[in-house]
């Protein structure tokens, strides 16, 4: 059963006197434990499709349904309620709250969660731990590097152990090293049974998919799937 | 739970963003404190004009006649036509038991090299009787003085402390403007009114002295009428209209050129001048209140302007519109409620102060704190809620894109 299933979804931005559409009739599904490379130019709607696919925000027009539920007509509480449980979502410019320790930063989902652990910061340190990031717990993002604040963002999408993970560039600001690591992580989580959605315009990133999806003038352009499998590498020794 | 942790993240957000919140902070205090300060010193002007009116010495019996027309203490014009001869006409009124005519100049009151400046009033023995006003040493003046114009002084409280220090005054020369004068009798001591008054401030001598020597005037400044009882003051008083205007050969169509301070007239004027007052304080209370709204109002949009971000944030990792409504909310009330309290104790303290190191009077009042802190709550629920939901409707990749 399919996990994202878009069916003929649009979407176009409105201003004072013209309308620009970004997304033009797409068509697609996504299966549980995909790992999915969104590839395109900048400027071909692949962060719109992300935004629609993560419930950022509403298409125009079409069809989307996520893991069962017609995401088109749910109130902001499911909505919200969806986002929380269900995505987990690294961003090329990490999005941390600034100011706030690692720990705390980690912890936001939880704040807005219904099930929340006993013991909140236990499971923060473990996904933090995960990635390797156990021993900057109490650094804010100012006093991280590039490189461990991307693997904060990582922990923060892991904390409420959703089922999909999006990425939007994910390695963008981050140096070779880095990049390579990060993507490690990525690798291990789909070796996990997790669905990884990357965009990227990086052709090097997106070969650690085992799907990629090519976006182009907002179309679907090509759409090829690989057999291959890596092998998963432990991450924190990695590093 | 959720509140709570809502709670929680609006602590932290008031913490990340200690700037905006000290600022936040500081325009709900300044908002109370001066509503408050403003409000208390127009109280306490209101409380000292009643004050002062209450000290001036009326019985229930007796009512004053001023040389020029116009009403109360504004006088319209300098006029001279009052003489001692309307005195005298005046005490022959059947209704009247006592008359005190007047004449009153401020100067300054020297014993060798100490000095000071004071009232000093010419008046008749008659004084004392209708003032009630004791003699603590020495003599008050008597019919004597006044016939042979001499040169004696009866000196309140204030300026024989001020000139003699502890010595006893009696007996000694004090100087008034080129004449030496006999000190003869003391007044007890008054104390200060509550509003600062300070009837001790007085030095007495003959009026016919005072014509001769002090003022080189023979005209009087005031006269003061005392009635046989309360209730024949306003018969008396038509009557001294009546006197007044034949000895100053008024013709009908003349207005007066005297004019009348009663109890009666005074608190009507003060009940016209509270009211006054009030429409004041209210005006001057709005225009601060608003300003500090404004000032509130603007800061809290450009706050929140700048977290539209973090909303975005929030809201990509599960946070719902009403928990983000939820956190501004107590951001605003914890906002309010500390500026709120420091506004009250500044403008406790200013009020005080001015008070106590006697710049205005002030009379803090409860209903000031009240209208503000509810006022500056009010604001900052709005203001500060409002962009708030407005940046949680949009979509959290717009919001999260900002």
């Amino acid at each position: 059963m399919s996990l994202i299933k878009m069916n003929s979804i649009c979407k176009s931005y409105r201003n004072i006197d013209f309308e620009t559409e970004v997304l033009k009739n797409i068509t697609l599904n996504i299966d549980k434990g995909d790992y999915v490379g969104i590839i395109g130019p900048s400027g071909s709607g692949k962060s719109t499709l992300m935004a629609i696919a993560g419930c950022l925000s509403k298409p125009t027009s079409g069809e989307y349904i996520l893991d069962g539920e017609e995401i088109e007509n749910l109130s902001d509480r499911k909505l919200s309620r969806i986002r929380n449980e269900k995505i987990g979502f690294v961003f090329q410019a990490f999005h941390l709250l600034p100011g706030v320790t690692a720990l705390d930063n980690v912890i936001l989902p939880l704040v807005y969660s219904r099930k929340s652990p006993k013991n909140v910061k236990e499971r923060a340190r473990e996904v933090l731990a995960k990635v390797g990031m156990d021993h900057r717990l109490h650094h804010t993002p100012g006093q991280l590097s590039g490189g461990e604040q991307q693997r904060v963002t990582i922990a923060r999408s892991l904390i409420n152990d959703p089922p999909i993970i999006f990425a939007d560039e994910p390695t963008g600001n981050l140096d070779s090293k880095n990049g390579i690591a990060t993507m490690k992580a990525f690798d291990n989580l789909v070796e996990e049974g997790k669905t990884v959605i990357l965009i990227t315009h990086d052709s090097q990133v997106a070969e650690h998919a085992n799907r990629i999806i090519a976006i182009r003038d907002g179309k679907i352009a090509s759409d090829s799937k690989f057999q291959y499998q890596k092998t998963p590498v432990d991450l924190s020794e990695k590093i | 739970m959720r509140i709570l942790k809502n709670f929680s993240q609006a602590l932290r957000g008031l913490r990340l963003n200690r700037g905006n919140t000290l600022l936040m902070t500081i325009g709900v205090m300044i908002g109370i404190a001066s509503l408050t300060v403003i409000v208390a010193i127009g109280f306490g002007i209101k409380v000292k004009v009643l004050n002062r009116i209450a000290n001036m010495g009326f019985g229930p019996e007796s009512f004053s006649v001023y040389a020029g027309g116009g009403r109360l203490f504004f006088s319209r014009s300098k006029n001279t036509s009052m003489t001692l001869q309307d005195s005298e006409d005046l005490l022959a009124l059947p209704t009247v038991r006592l008359v005190v005519p007047r004449q009153r100049k401020r100067m300054q009151i020297i014993n060798k090299k100490e000095f000071t400046s004071t009232r000093v009033y010419g008046v008749t023995p008659d004084w004392q009787r209708a003032r009630g006003w004791n003699i603590v040493d020495g003599v008050f003046l008597s019919d004597s003085d006044l016939d042979r114009k001499k040169k004696v002084v009866v000196l309140g409280a204030t300026p024989a402390r001020k000139i003699f220090k502890n010595k006893d005054p009696i007996g000694k020369m004090v100087r008034l403007q080129n004449n030496f004068y006999e000190v003869i009798g003391l007044l007890e001591e008054k104390g200060l009114t509550e509003s600062g008054y300070d009837p001790d401030d007085r030095a007495l001598i003959p009026l016919t002295t005072s014509m001769a020597r002090l003022t080189s005037e023979t005209h009087l400044h005031s006269i003061k009428v005392v009635t046989l009882n309360a209730s024949q003051v306003p018969e008396t008083m038509e009557a001294v209209k009546q006197v007044l205007r034949r000895n100053h050969n008024l013709s009908v169509f003349s207005e007066d050129d005297f004019r009348f301070v009663t109890p009666e007239g005074i608190m009507e004027w003060v009940t016209e001048s509270a009211q006054a007052m009030n429409r004041m304080l209210i005006l001057i209370s709005t225009v601060s209140l608003l300003v500090g709204g404004v000032v509130i109002m603007n800061i809290l949009l450009v706050s929140i302007r700048e977290r539209v971000k973090e909303i975005g944030i929030r809201r990509c990792f599960g946070a719902r519109r009403f928990d983000i409504t939820l956190q501004f909310l107590f951001e605003s009330i914890l906002v309010s409620l500390l500026g709120g309290v420091l506004g009250i104790g500044l403008g406790l303290g200013i009020s005080f102060g001015l008070k106590r190191f006697d710049i205005l009077p002030t009379q803090v009042t409860w209903q000031p704190f009240v209208l503000s802190f509810v006022f500056c709550t009010f604001i900052g629920l709005i203001f500060g809620i409002h962009p708030a939901r407005k940046a949680a409707l949009m979509s959290p990749e717009e919001s999260i894109r900002s």
